[in-house]
Formats: C-alpha cells, structure tokens, sequence
C-alpha cells in the first residue's frame, strides 16, 4: 500500500471507528429463544427452547449481582447458551433483573435463600427432574456455593464455579473497600441501590490503562488494518456498558462479610441463622480460575478446593481473564466443551 | 549480499515507532496499576467516596424537602408504595408454592389411606412435579 494510500485510510477508519462506537447499543445479545418460567420480584426465570434435549439434568446459569446474565448469551454463533444447546442440554436462566430502590432491603439472603433456592424450586418443575447442574460466574458462583453449603438437602447434583471470588484476603478490591475508613454503612444508607456505573467504574479503575485506552487503540488499529471485528466488538462493549444497581443491603453484606471480614472461606458467615458452611459442599464440584483474572484472582478461588467434601473435584485454570476466559474468541473451542464434556458425564439418570 | 539481508531484517521506521509505543503503553499501564494497588490510593478512593456520598445526600435531602413541601409525591413515598407491592409479591409467591404444595399433595395418590407426604420446600428441595404454568412465548 502505497503512503498516499494509507494516509487516504485514516479518515475512513476514523468514520468507522465512531460508528463502531456510537451504535454499540444497537448490537444484538441475549438473543436465542427463551421463554419465561417464573417471575419474582424483579427476578426472571428463563428456559431456552431446545428440541433436541439429550441430558436429563436441566442447566441452571446463575450470573452476578453485577452486569446482566447475556454473558452467557452474548451475540448468535459466539453463545455459551447456544453451545449447551446444541450439546443437548435444558438450558435455564436465572435473570436478577433491574433492582430500584425498592429493592433495598434484598440482602445476600435474600438472593440465596428466596431467588435462587425458588429458581432450582421452579426449574425442576419444568424440567420435570428431581436434581440439576448449577453453573455460577463470578458473584454467581459465590451464590451457588452458599446455596450448596446452606441448604438442607440441595437438588443440585453438579456445581460449576467460574471465576468465583470465596477468599478475599490480598485482593485489590479488598484494599479498596476492606479498609475500614471505606463505609460502606454510608454508601448502603444514602444510594439504596448502589449505581451500577459505580461499581463499572471501580472495576475498571483496577486496570485504569487497558479498560480506559488500550481496548480502544486496539479497535482502532483492527479497523485500520480493515478488521473491525464490528460484532465483537459492540457485542462486549455493550454489555459491559450495562450495569444495573446493586440492592444496598446485598452491597453491605457483600462487602462487609466478603471483603472486610473475610466470613466466607472462614466459615463464619450466617444467612439467615443458617451457617454457610463450605465443607458441606458435597456435590460433583467444577471449579474454573482463569490466569490473568484480577477480579477473581486464582489465589482467592483455590481456598475451596480444600474445604469441600466432594470427593468428584475438578479444577481448570485457564489463560484469560475474569471475563474473556468464558466470553472470549478462544473459549468456544478451549474452555466450552471442556465443561460440557464434564457436566454430560454427570447428567444422565 | 549480506547487507542486503540485514536492510530485510531491520524493522522500518514506521515498525520502530510503533514497537517503542506498545512498549510505552504497557510500561504506562503497569505503572498505573502499581499507583492504583498502594494503599494511599485505596485511602484517597475512601475519602472521595465518602466526600461524594455526603454531598449526594444534602442533595437529597435538599430535593426531598421541596418536593415535599410543594406537596407532591417524591422519590421516597414511591419507593415506599413500590416496596409495599413488592412485600406483597413476596407474599403472594409463598402462598402460591403452599397452594403447589397441597396441590402436588392431593393429585398424589395415597397409598393405603396414607398421607402423602409435603412435596418441594422454600429451599430448593423438590421432587417431580408439574410446572406452575406453561412457558409464554417470545420474551
């Protein structure tokens, strides 16, 4: 390519680039067919239309209390959700909605005890089963494992953790707000839900470069070269951009017993005087870190291993990051079928 | 001949320049998370936190009181009026799975005059059963 040539490329790919970046919104996700099972609050139930369901344990996908759950679904032809599909799973969906300010007396217990335990109640009446596979991401995995370690005789029969934060200690996010002059009390008592761009912002700021600067040269040196990758591109951006509230009570419990006194991993943690006991975890346990995550870093996730009592444990530790190990370009051929395969040996009756 | 291949080999101007910014990027970005990982950060990000939340809640406060006083419904009363409905919903939902419950317990027969037994409790513990409603369509 000739100098004038290229010189002729920058205003196209700066046309490009914006385009790029002001129509993200319009990006498609979350867009396999589902239908609504069970509603509550503000929480949805979701079961994926399938014809073709070859295992008999149903597929429960329980996201965080941060961002929407269409991680899992993220845009046609690159869907975690799609993939199980076409493995022959029933694929169901927790969705913990949009939480307002009404919201704000839902705790941790609540989302453990009430939504996710009513959400296994109302998924194996659909699916007509008797037991299921759980599969949380991030706080969801947290969830799942409180759920599995709370409850008096769980229906789940498989657990899959991804990038599940259980210990704390060391961890950036608990230098921030594990200190004690970060008042949390403050912050629950004047925004009853806590602003989703808030908690976005604070997660960024942990690679202040790469989320604010880097991300974008990146796309501006693919649309350059003539590879904008569009649809991956907006697919991402746009749920990442979307981040609804955290009820304040959930936030003041997450970060009071997670990250300021650490409750989980030391078995001090009660819901509703219930004590959230790690060791009596004894389901078929996938338990998945990805290398680079700094969210959920290895070292705070590995701690499980040990407290368990399943005596079917399975750990993967993956190259990625907190998100791109499960959403990246390279999960559907690396990660994906690695817990299908696992989670089809331990789904048949 | 050997100088030809060594003109091949070297990077351009333009490959340069552009190998020294990556470098620059990635040096930039290490240092930027080495500041945001100090605990002087974590203490500064505490106290802007907290400087902000005082200044949203006068605000608030402010905003609640005119409203208020010009009589008419603010933020608060309908969050109040929306978290009635929602302890209703609650309510409602552990009605609905007793009703389920009796339901599933009545269309089990019994076997020699027995009383079947309770089937699913609150936490997530369930055998068979039919589901509550069919699934609507296109959601």
């Amino acid at each position: 390519m000739s100098a004038v040539e290229q010189l002729a490329r920058y205003p196209v790919a700066a046309v490009e680039f914006a385009n790029i970046i002001l129509t993200q919104g319009d990006a498609t996700i979350g867009a396999t067919p589902k239908d609504v099972v069970w509603t509550h609050r503000k929480t949805t139930l979701y079961r994926y239309r399938s014809d073709h369901r070859r295992h008999a344990l149903p597929v429960l996908l329980v996201f965080a209390l941060i961002n929407r759950p269409d991680i899992f679904d993220l845009r046609p032809g690159h869907s975690y959700v799609e993939y199980l599909l076409d493995e022959g799973f029933d694929v169901f969906l927790v969705d913990w909605g949009v939480p307002g300010d009404e919201d704000a007396d839902m705790g941790l217990d609540s989302f453990v005890c009430d939504e996710l335990a009513w959400a296994i109640r109302e998924t194996l009446r659909a699916a007509e089963q008797d037991e299921l596979s759980l599969v949380g991401w991030c706080i969801g995995g947290t969830l799942v494992a409180m759920h599995a370690a709370t409850a008096e005789r769980s229906p789940a029969r498989n657990l899959v953790l991804l990038t599940t934060p259980v210990d704390t200690s060391g961890s950036l996010y608990g230098k921030w707000v594990g200190r004690e002059s970060f008042d949390v009390d403050l912050v629950a008592e004047v925004l009853p839900s806590i602003p989703g761009a808030g908690i976005d912002w604070a997660n960024k700021m942990m690679k202040p470069v790469t989320n604010w600067w880097t991300t974008y040269r990146q796309l501006w040196d693919r649309v350059l070269a003539g590879d904008g990758r569009r649809e991956a591109y907006q697919a991402m951006a746009r749920w990442v951009a979307d981040n609804p509230p955290f009820p304040g009570r959930a936030y003041r419990e997450w970060i009071t017993w997670m990250y300021k006194e650490n409750r989980l991993v030391s078995g001090r943690l009660r819901l509703r005087g219930r004590r959230v006991d790690l060791r009596r975890i004894d389901q078929n346990l996938l338990v998945v870190t990805a290398g680079a995550d700094h969210i959920a870093p290895r070292p705070g996730t590995m701690p499980l291993l040990d407290l368990v009592a399943s005596e079917d444990v399975t750990h993967l530790d993956r190259p990625g990051g907190h998100i791109g190990l499960m959403a990246g370009s390279k999960a559907r051929n690396e990660i994906w079928p690695e817990i299908a395969e696992w989670l089809a040996e331990r789904s048949d009756k | 001949m050997e100088a030809k291949q060594d003109k091949q080999d070297s990077p351009t101007p333009a490959e340069e320049a552009r190998r020294l910014y990556e470098e620059a990027e990635a040096r930039t970005a290490r240092a930027m998370e080495g500041v945001v990982g100090r605990d002087a950060f974590g203490e500064l990000l505490a106290r802007v936190t907290e400087n902000v939340l005082a200044v949203v809640k006068m605000g608030n406060d402010a905003a609640d009181l005119v409203v208020r006083n010009l009589r008419i419904a603010g933020r608060r009363d309908i969050t109040g009026l929306a978290r009635q409905l929602a302890r209703t919903e609650d309510k409602l939902e552990l009605v609905l799975q007793e009703v389920e419950r009796l339901r599933d317990a009545v269309e089990q027969p019994s076997v020699n005059g027995a009383k079947p037994p309770a089937r699913g409790t609150d936490d997530g513990r369930r055998t068979t059963a039919r589901p509550r409603r069919r699934a609507e369509p296109g959601s």
